[in-house]
């Protein structure tokens, strides 16, 4: 599995710190082990797929029309 | 007296609790312990104490610890764009009809962002990060290079309300935008999420001072009760502009940024899912103060409306000063003061945003907790966004109008695209198991996509075929 988020350690961590960390923090808290907690990739379905295309080609179409009025008001 | 040192590598047998739905409990065998995780852990130990302790005084104290990132996402969001569309719209259209939609627009706020407190809480994870993990790195990509863009874009008009706010009182632009970058490095040499949680919160909460500037222009009472009681029609009808100044309100309020933002906030500072109410309690209060602060700046430019004074390219000292003869030399100063903390504020927020993002997208440590040398990476996205916006605001002759304007209209153009992954992941039962969206969550998020899109529309519609505007009840 992929190495996830390579923080460096704490230097001189003391007993106190460690039970502390264990016991306050979630496991999926815990930078070194996210990776044991990774979310697994989900599968679009079809209508996801054409859901996301629509909303990304009505984006791109926005956005001409802002540029296009930028360049009407400009001129 | 310290407990004798273990090194960083120690093997912990300890499993620690598991709060994962889609996983079995996790079989920690070797963890390692980052200057972060204790930072962290430090903050939810304090938590736990009061939470164990009854009484009010000890509910007071678990609020004020586990507030934070709502009310800076919304007080954040109260930018110097924002600011100054607000007040445009009072003085160039009044309160009539404004102000009731400024109070919808933050509804709408408050059920976007309710989501991410839940998605934040359940899953420890940032908003990037997930939509990486679970759609992939082509969805991920796109959503990023809408967020980067989007937030590169804004943070100019930061920069653009910076220099605005502190050029009222003749602060030459290469001081004002030096000055604010470093005050944005000064903030966050705290290496602490919690310490600059609250410089930030302390600092977002100046974004109040316009609630003494719009006393100071002695609103009429009972007209604000009318418009907000009965809702006016918009005045002058569906025109070119008043789709301009409805989308400008609109991306006043919700934008992408604030997604990603307060997912990872809520990751960085450590909520759990015992958390998730008064992460509601946290972004509703924020919504209240950011309406109060709209509100106020409407309510303070409305008398250039009421003398039909043109403020077709006012910008944030050009307000100021054409405010100055209705609310007095010290109202205009805190005006100005407004506009500088609007951008300032939302400068820092928004840079933060986007190193958080890279931080998860780069899987390289993001945190506010971690000191300079272990987060390098953060701090310098931070750092050289926030100085290549401030930059690009001293170049002699850039229409800083027009990127104002900009700004607004493309971050609720991009709002669609960020609300179906967000959408999508919080009623996505592996990932947030029982937290799923219940069904009147959902159906409000897809009126608050309806209304998005239409807006969108209706914006393309007045700019294409002007005419058409007509079909819809507008000339």
């Amino acid at each position: 599995m992929e190495k996830q988020f390579d923080s460096e350690p704490a230097e001189n961590v003391t007993r106190e710190e460690l039970t502390s960390v264990m016991t306050a923090l979630e496991p999926d808290q815990i930078i070194s082990t996210k990776d044991h907690h990774h979310c697994p990739r989900r599968q679009l379905t079809r209508t996801e797929m054409i859901l996301f295309w629509a909303l990304r080609i009505y984006l791109v179409f926005m956005v001409g029309v802002v540029v296009y009025q930028i360049w009407t008001g400009v001129r | 007296m310290k407990e004798p040192k273990t090194s960083p590598e120690q093997q912990v047998a300890v499993a620690p609790r598991s709060n994962l739905r889609n996983d079995p409990a996790p079989s920690v065998s070797n963890v390692v312990i980052t200057h972060e995780d204790i930072d962290r852990a430090h903050d939810r130990e304090l938590v736990s104490a009061t939470r164990a302790r009854r009484g009010f005084r000890p509910r007071l104290r678990l609020f004020w610890l586990l507030i934070g990132p709502g009310i800076l996402v919304m007080l954040g969001e109260n930018d110097g764009p924002s600011m100054l569309s607000y007040a445009a719209t009072g003085a160039r259209f009044g309160i009539g009809f404004f102000l009731p939609f400024v109070v919808l627009t933050f509804l709408m706020a408050c059920v976007v962002q309710e989501m991410t407190v839940r998605l934040g809480a359940a899953t420890h994870r940032g908003h990037a990060e997930l939509i990486f993990d679970r759609f992939g790195p082509f969805w991920g990509w796109f959503s990023m290079i809408d967020l980067m863009v989007g937030n590169f874009l804004t943070l100019v008009t930061e920069f653009i309300a910076i220099r605005a706010g502190l050029g009222f009182f003749g602060v030459p632009p290469w001081i004002a935008v030096l000055g604010a970058l470093l005050v944005l490095s000064v903030a966050l040499m705290t290496h602490r999420y919690w310490t600059w949680e609250r410089i930030i919160l302390g600092a977002a909460m100046f974004n109040l001072v316009f609630v003494p500037v719009a006393l100071l222009s002695h609103p009429h009472w009972e007209a604000v009760n009318r418009s907000l009681l009965t809702w006016r029609p918009l005045p002058g009808g569906i025109t070119q502009e008043t789709v301009l100044v409805l989308l400008a309100d609109i991306g006043a309020t919700v934008t992408p940024w604030m997604l990603f933002f307060q997912q990872s906030a809520i990751a960085d500072k450590g909520l759990t899912t015992r958390d998730i109410r008064f992460g509601r309690v946290d972004t509703v209060l924020g919504a209240a103060l950011a309406t109060v602060a709209a509100l106020a700046t409407m309510l303070a430019t409305a008398p250039l409306f009421l003398h039909h004074m043109s403020t077709a390219n006012f910008e944030a000292a050009e307000f100021a000063q054409a405010l100055q003869p209705f609310i007095g030399h010290w109202g205009a100063a805190l005006f100005a003061l407004g506009i500088f903390e609007a951008g300032m504020v939302a400068a820092i927020t928004i840079s933060t945003s986007s190193a958080y993002a890279f931080g998860e997208v780069a899987r390289r440590p993001h945190s506010l907790n971690l000191p300079f040398r272990q987060g390098r990476s953060f701090y310098l996205v931070l750092l050289f966004e926030a100085a290549a916006a401030a930059g690009l605001v001293l170049i002699p002759g850039i229409p800083l109008v027009y990127i104002v304007l900009l700004v607004n209209v493309i971050a609720v153009l991009a709002m669609p695209p960020a609300l179906l992954f967000l959408y999508m992941l919080v009623n996505d039962r592996e990932i947030m198991g029982d937290l799923i969206s219940p069904l009147w969550a959902n159906v409000l998020a897809l009126g608050v996509v309806i209304v998005l899109i239409g807006a969108g529309l209706l914006f393309g519609i007045s700019v294409i075929a002007p005419n058409a505007l007509a079909l819809v009840g507008g000339r």
